[in-house]
Parts: C-alpha cells; sequence; structure tokens
C-alpha cells in the first residue's frame, strides 16, 4: 500500500465553494445523462419531433401564405373588374379581407385554424365569422395538430419529469445520497446543482427548435410588411416564457423527489401532475369560464345585432327614422324637394345609416370581445398552478394567432369596410344626379387594396400581464417548493 | 473528536429507546470500535453523529460541533464509509473521488487524486473504469480514497469490512492504522470481533441502547473479548 502521509490539499472558500458544489452537481448529473444512453436518444428523438414539426410548420405557412395571397389577388382583381354600377351596389358586391399570415404560426397555429383568416365586407353588415366557439377547443382538439407549440407544451414537461423525477429518490434508493450528503454538501447546494443540470438540459432541448424558429423567421418574414426586429423579440418572449415554464417543472420534480417515499411514487405524483395539467385543467378551466362569463351563442349574437339594426332605417323609406333624417336635411338644405337638394340624398342617408350601424357593431363586437377578454382572464389565472394555462395564451399572444390578434385584425378589416362604405357613399353624394347613376373602374380602383399590418410585440405583451404573472408565479412557486423539499431531505 | 453526550434516539412507536444516554469520546489517534449485535444502537449512533436522523435527547459532537445543530459544518469534518460504499456507478472511480472531493469543498489536483486512490490500494487499471464493475472491497477503498482526499479529522465506519474477503478486510485494517497515526479520530461500528481487536484502542460493547463495557484494546484478549460480548448478548437476548 502506497504512503498516505501526503501534502494538505487546499480548501475552497465558502463562496467558492458553493459554486464549486453546483457545478460539479451538475456536471456530475450531466455526465451521468450523456452515458444514459436511453435519455439521450428519448432526447434526440424530442428534438428531432420538434425540428419536425417546424419544417411541418414552415411549409404548411408558406402554403396558408401563397394561397391567402393568391386568393386576395384573385378577390382584388374581381373588385376592380366590375363593370360600372352603382357605387352602392359594388358595396352590396363586397370582397374578403384576408389576415396575412403571423410568421411565428409556424411555431404555434393558435386559433387562426378555428376562426378561420377572412372576414366577408359587405354593406351595412360587420361579419363575425372570426369569432366561432372554436377558439374555446380545449388541448385535447388540437392533437391531431403536431406543432412546435403542441410538442413544447405537453411533450417537453414529460420529458422533463422523466429527467428530474429520480434525482433525489433515486439516490436515496441507491444510497448515493446518503454517501453525498455525509461529505458535508448542503441540500440546498446540491438542489441548486441538480436544478443546474436539468435546467442546462431545458436548455439543450430548446436550443434547437429555437435556433430553428430563428432561421425560419430570418426566410419566412416578408421584410416590407413586418419588422424582422419585432419578430425575433417575439421569438425572444416566447424563449423565455416555454424556459420559464420548463424551469418550473424541473424544480417541481427535484422536490417532489426529495419528498417522495421512491423513485416510483415520485413519478406518479408527476405524472398525475403532468396530466392535469396538459388535459385536464386546460379543459376544465375553458369550462368553468365560460359559466362565470359567459358569450353568447352565434344565433343570439346575431340575433341581438339584427335587434338594434332594426331600430336603423336600411333601405326602408318609409321608416320614421328615415322621414326624420330626410326632414331634417332638407331643414337643413333649405329647399323643400329632395329633387332640389344640391347633393344626392340617397347617398346621404346611405351614410347615415352606415355610421348608425357602425355603433351597433362596435357596441355588440365591443361586448362579445370583453367577454372573450373575461374568459382569457379566468383561464389564465389558475396558471400560477396550472401553468399551461398561461403559458398558452402568451405562446399564441406572441405568435400573433390568438383572439386580440384576431380582433386586432377584425377591426382593421372592419375599419376598411368602412372606409369602402364612406367612399361610395360620397361618390354617391356628389356625383349621383338620380337612381341609375353608374360609377366605372377608376372608382373601384381609388380604393384601395385591404392591407393589415398586425401590430408589435407590445400590444401582445399590454394584454398578457396577468398570464405572465401567472407564469412568474408558478416558477416562483416551483423554486420555493423544491426549496422546502431539500431543506426537509432525509437520507434514509 | 468525536463525542457523545448523553445521545438518545426514541424511534416514533417504539417502546424503548433505540439508543440511551450514550456517553463516549473518541480523541484525535484512537479507533473506537461498537461492538454489539443487531438492534443494539449501533448504527443509529453513526446516524446520529452524520444527523442523518434527529436525536432525541443529548448531543453528537464532531470537533465540538453539535451535529444536530450544523450538520453540513458536523459532516465536512467527519468521513463516513458504510458497509457498502455507494458510489455512481455510471463514473469512473476517479471521478467518483474527484465528484465528492469537490462537493465537498475540497480542492485536489488530478494527479493528487490518482495518488490518493493508489494509496487506498486500489488497482491502477480500475481508476478509469465504470464503478458499477467494481468489487466491494474495491468500492471501500474509493471511500476511504475520498476521506483521504477531504483531509478529515474523524472517520466513522459502519461494519466496514462486512463481506470483504479475508485479504482485503486485512489490508483494510492495516489501513484503518495507518490513519489513526495520521491522527485521525475513528469510530467503527462491527460485528466483527477480531477487527475490533485488531484495529481498535478501545472497544464498547452495545446491548438494547446502552453502551454496557468499555475495554482498553491492550487490557483484554480475543478470548476475553468474545467471553464477554457473548455474556452481554446472552442477557441482552
Amino acid at each position: 500500500m502506497s504512503d498516505l502521509a501526503l501534502a494538505p490539499l487546499a480548501v475552497a472558500a465558502p463562496a467558492k465553494s458553493r459554486w464549486r458544489v453546483m457545478r460539479a452537481v451538475a456536471a456530475k448529473e450531466w455526465l451521468e445523462l450523456f452515458r444514459d444512453r436511453r435519455l439521450v436518444w428519448l432526447c434526440a428523438f424530442v428534438v428531432a419531433l420538434m425540428l419536425a414539426a417546424l419544417a411541418f410548420g414552415y411549409v404548411e405557412s408558406a402554403r396558408i401564405l401563397s394561397e391567402r395571397e393568391a386568393a386576395a389577388r384573385a378577390d382584388r382583381e374581381l373588385w376592380v373588374g366590375q363593370s360600372a354600377k352603382n357605387p352602392h351596389a359594388a358595396a352590396h358586391f363586397g370582397q374578403y379581407a384576408f389576415k396575412p399570415l403571423s410568421p411565428l404560426a409556424l411555431a404555434d397555429p393558435g386559433v387562426d385554424a378555428y376562426v378561420g383568416s377572412a372576414v366577408w365586407l359587405e354593406a351595412h353588415k360587420q361579419n363575425e365569422t372570426q369569432f366561432k366557439q372554436a377558439r374555446d377547443g380545449g388541448v385535447g382538439a388540437r392533437l391531431g395538430a403536431l406543432s412546435l407549440a403542441f410538442i413544447l407544451q405537453t411533450i417537453a414537461p414529460l420529458i422533463v419529469i422523466l429527467m428530474g423525477f429520480a434525482s433525489f429518490s433515486g439516490e436515496r434508493e441507491s444510497g448515493t445520497l446518503k454517501q453525498l450528503l455525509s461529505v458535508g454538501a448542503r441540500p440546498r447546494d446540491i438542489l441548486a446543482g441538480k436544478a443546474l443540470a436539468l435546467i442546462g438540459a431545458i436548455f439543450a432541448l430548446l436550443a434547437p427548435a429555437f435556433i430553428g424558429a430563428a432561421l425560419a423567421l430570418f426566410f419566412f418574414v416578408d421584410r416590407e410588411r413586418l419588422s424582422l426586429v419585432d419578430q425575433f423579440i417575439r421569438l425572444g418572449v416566447l424563449g423565455a416564457a416555454y424556459a420559464a415554464y420548463l424551469a418550473g417543472f424541473a424544480f417541481l420534480s427535484l422536490g417532489v423527489s426529495a419528498l417522495a417515499r421512491n423513485s416510483r411514487a415520485a413519478l406518479v405524483t408527476l405524472l398525475a401532475f403532468w396530466l392535469a395539467n396538459s388535459f385536464l385543467a386546460p379543459r376544465l378551466a375553458t369550462d368553468a369560464a365560460r359559466a362565470f362569463a359567459p358569450t353568447p351563442t352565434w344565433q343570439e349574437f346575431r340575433a341581438g345585432i339584427a335587434q338594434d339594426k332594426a331600430k336603423t332605417f336600411g333601405h326602408d323609406e318609409s321608416h320614421p327614422g328615415f322621414v326624420a333624417f330626410r326632414d331634417e336635411t332638407l331643414k337643413k338644405y333649405g329647399v323643400t324637394r329632395i329633387e332640389d337638394l344640391p347633393v344626392n340624398f340617397r347617398g346621404l342617408a346611405l351614410r347615415k345609416d352606415d355610421e348608425s350601424g357602425y355603433a351597433i357593431f362596435d357596441r355588440h363586437f365591443g361586448a362579445l370581445q370583453t367577454a372573450f377578454d373575461r374568459q382569457d382572464a379566468l383561464r389564465a389565472a389558475p396558471g400560477f398552478l396550472f401553468p399551461l394555462l398561461a403559458l398558452r395564451p402568451i405562446s399564441m399572444a406572441f405568435a400573433g394567432v390568438d383572439s386580440r390578434s384576431q380582433f386586432d385584425f377584425a377591426s382593421g378589416a372592419e375599419a376598411h369596410r368602412r372606409d369602402i362604405q364612406n367612399e361610395v357613399s360620397d361618390n354617391i353624394i356628389h356625383f349621383a344626379h338620380d337612381n341609375t347613376y353608374l360609377a366605372g373602374p377608376e372608382l373601384w380602383r381609388k380604393i384601395a387594396a385591404f392591407a393589415y399590418r398586425a401590430p408589435g410585440a407590445g400590444f401582445a405583451l399590454g394584454y398578457s400581464l396577468l398570464p405572465t404573472a401567472a407564469l412568474v408565479g408558478w416558477l416562483a412557486i416551483a423554486a420555493v417548493f423544491a426549496l422546502f423539499a431539500a431543506r426537509r431531505l432525509r437520507p434514509v | 473528536m468525536l463525542e457523545a453526550r448523553n445521545l438518545t434516539k426514541t424511534y416514533d412507536g417504539a417502546d424503548w429507546p433505540a439508543l440511551d444516554r450514550l456517553n463516549l469520546i473518541v480523541p484525535a489517534g484512537e479507533v473506537f470500535c461498537l461492538l454489539g449485535p443487531n438492534g443494539a444502537g449501533k448504527t443509529t449512533t453513526v446516524n446520529l453523529f452524520l444527523n442523518f436522523i434527529q436525536p432525541t435527547a443529548g448531543q453528537a459532537l464532531v470537533c465540538g460541533i453539535d451535529a444536530a445543530v450544523d450538520p453540513s459544518a458536523a459532516r465536512a469534518l467527519l468521513a463516513y464509509i458504510p458497509e457498502q460504499v455507494m458510489l455512481y456507478g455510471a463514473l469512473t472511480g476517479l471521478e467518483n473521488l474527484q465528484y465528492f472531493t469537490e462537493i465537498s469543498g475540497a480542492e485536489a489536483p488530478r494527479d493528487t487524486l490518482l495518488s490518493l486512490l493508489a494509496a487506498a490500494g486500489l488497482p491502477s487499471d480500475a481508476f478509469q473504469r465504470p464503478v458499477r464493475g467494481y468489487s466491494k472491497g474495491m468500492r471501500q477503498k474509493v471511500g476511504v480514497a475520498i476521506a483521504l482526499a477531504r483531509r478529515v479529522q474523524a472517520l466513522v465506519l459502519d461494519e466496514p469490512t462486512s463481506g470483504l474477503d479475508p485479504l482485503a478486510a486485512n489490508e483494510f485494517a492495516a489501513l484503518i492504522e495507518r490513519l489513526r497515526k495520521d491522527g485521525m479520530a475513528v469510530l467503527m461500528v462491527t460485528h466483527d470481533l477480531f477487527l475490533a481487536k485488531q484495529c481498535g484502542t478501545k472497544i464498547g460493547i452495545m446491548a438494547r441502547g446502552r453502551l454496557a463495557s468499555v475495554f482498553g484494546a491492550d487490557d483484554v484478549d480475543h478470548l476475553g473479548l468474545e467471553r464477554a460480548y457473548l455474556d452481554l448478548f446472552a442477557r441482552a437476548a
């Protein structure tokens, strides 16, 4: 046996020592993880799945974008190709407003598939196809669409759980925890090291998806229409949100593993939570939101508008409102007959009726959006306990595919519709001398094509405060729980 | 130095204490061997010095630090070698040594760690092999190397030679003797009377949670120790 009389070893200073402990634990965890080929293959499979979903999302987005652009071009050609006709007839002829595809829809398709992407713009009517109830579909309804968001929201936490459930319980079962604590390592330092390793693994999982999404954005974004910087800011926020979501799962896994009697109990507990978070909570939260903040059915909504619209005169010249407006107009111009007016009365009446309609539409659609906002808030509020409820609205908001983005697009489309109505009514007012007046292609061309510019990332941030607070709360609670569990850590 | 002051542990639901007012002192350069039948309170004593369990009463002191008050500080001064040294199977012997040294807060260059493994008697061709292929004796040697790397002042051993072949057990005993001469305070729990006589400077026999007898190793021969042990064992039964 060799001589044991060795030179005394240098001992690290406490602060430095704590960092060294964390680093050493993290490095050991990584080494074990790397040498456990099963986990390496599992992670590789998930990364491949994410990249495949991203590639599929890219191809699908490119196809949808191309189709929408082609449809918008065709619709524009139809509009400007109209024969000579009365401008109001052209307004009834109508046109579509197509929602430009948000580039980040390639990662998170959001509600786009359920609310439609086109609004039919026609005279007298604000169409509401963008407010279909399908927006409330649970995650189960989306299983068919394997998007990057779905993988990160549902499968990635499962991977984190599989990596973390035996962190402490496995060491307790194998006896290494006893050995570990016997050398004087503080449980919270061990926890920090293990958390560092797990969070590092999460970043390793996220990095390929993040880089892939960044590259996809670089090639996908139409820089004349959208700011690449804004898209990268959105991507950065999404990366941070997903990292917080998964880091919370890392802390939860560590905490449960520290407290559980054995690894099996830890795994069962964590899987039960994963199921509740991924499938049960979204369904229950949606049902609860509907119960506490009900929205009208399509029929009720349409009937409400129709009821209010009945109070306006439309094309009904015997309507008291029409008669009152006619008398008021004649008085204003100091004439007694419509034929003596210097402008076309029918155009004035159309504009007046449109303006009455605008207020009605604004009230009803505003109330509907307010109800949706209340539902969204109710759904996101328990997000500090079931983080998918917090993450999903953030993800959809910053991907530009949530109900608020849809509402903003719908508002833009409605503003365009009103521009059309005002333009054709003005044309009638100033140029139509009788009911036989016809306008030509120059008027159709004068009405600009619908060009919607989606708002920047600040818009999404503005209404994502509640889910963001819930997500931060989730991360904080999970971290505190893990610390609490580490304090109670016992090797036997 | 290791010291137990009226150290008592009663487990939840138990009718009598597993350890009852234990008083002992293991100064530097002494090997105190605790003998006793199963259930005598030996492992409970070890677990209390490591604060793996909380005492019901009394104190377990490591160089004056109460293990229940500041377990990390107490553990930092002491090394623990159980019957089965549990290491990370996917890591090599050297990686295990490096890991446990680092997390104990100590620093040692790779060459020193290799020297320590050699000093503990691990064959050099095993240094870079995963520990999952190690024998029990080889694991014990890595455990000793960890204790050496940490330059601790006290060593707690729980049945360290149980299951070792005679050659390995003899090597281990020689190693303990060298550590003792180096000034380490050693508390060793064992069933092995010969090992206790061979390594110990003091030998205590426990029964039903109490330290029933204490001998100076030079004051008793193998036969006398065996007789005293069997006598206490019979009374305890």
